[in-house]
């Protein structure tokens, strides 16, 4: 998979990583930033109120 | 066979890392933005409270509005610095900002249970190290008027359907109650919604509030 991707990538060495890392930064500002906000109130998780 | 394994192995690492940056995300992210809210709570509260500073402090009344600040809560066992401002309300909504003051039940100060619901984790963490209150243990809450210092009298473990720790008189539906009290809840073991543990105490003394001071 990780394989594919990188062969996907275009340029050189320094090219490929630069878009890499991007990548990555991209995915993780996605999750954190969208996904794990919509997901928390969704887990039941941590509910501190009696009767709730 | 190879490739398969490779890539079945690959997601279960790209999974992994994800579950990781959740729980981080829940710890500190949720916090972040917390820490926000509580910051500007605390101006909004000393703005407001330094214009009322002429006026008769017993007779200041408290505004409460869902979601927004009306009081400080300090528990020294839980470090100097450790300081929330409780919001009315205890949804999640609510919660997210900062720990909630359960709607219906007393004021501070006030004859009844003053009960105040809080994260364990997500959200600062406010109510973390709950279950390390002990008897005679000090919780302070300052509102407009004065200073309300509690003391801890036990700690309950309780399921979460347990809604009797909020009446007046916790565990007590039908009793009148004589004294001023607090209830502290937050989820128990941490993480989980399981159980409930609540933590009483009360009104051990109150103080004008000085001048500005908090």
């Amino acid at each position: 998979m990780y394989q594919w991707l990188w062969h996907r990538l275009p340029g050189g060495t320094t090219t490929k990583a630069a878009c890499a890392a991007i990548l990555a930064i991209a995915m993780v500002a996605l999750l954190w930033f969208i996904v794990f906000p919509w997901i928390t109130p969704q887990v039941p998780l941590d509910h501190v109120m009696p009767g709730g | 066979m190879r490739t398969v394994l490779r890539v079945f192995g690959e997601c279960c690492l790209t999974a992994g890392g994800i579950v990781l940056l959740f729980v981080a995300y829940l710890l500190w992210g949720t916090g972040l933005t917390t820490s926000a809210h509580q910051h500007a709570f605390a101006t909004q509260l000393q703005r407001q409270w330094g214009t009322h500073r002429d006026a008769n402090p017993v007779t200041t009344r408290l505004h409460l509005v869902t979601g927004q600040p009306f009081a400080f809560i300090r528990i020294p066992r839980f470090g100097r610095t450790w300081r929330f401002a409780i919001v009315q309300g205890t949804s999640l909504a609510q919660l997210a900002l900062g720990p909630g003051h359960v709607p219906g039940t007393a004021l501070p100060g006030q004859v009844g249970n003053f009960a105040v619901a809080a994260h364990r984790v997500t959200a600062g963490n406010p109510f973390y190290n709950l279950n390390e209150l002990r008897p005679g243990d000090r919780v302070t809450i300052i509102t407009a008027a004065a200073t309300y210092t509690y003391q801890v009298t036990h700690t309950e473990l309780v399921l979460p359907g347990d809604i009797a720790v909020l009446d007046p008189v916790p565990g007590h539906p039908r009793q009148h109650p004589h004294e001023a009290m607090i209830t502290l809840i937050t989820c128990d073991p941490p993480w989980t919604g399981t159980h409930r543990i609540i933590v009483f105490g009360s009104l051990d003394a109150q103080a004008p509030r000085p001048g500005g001071k908090n």
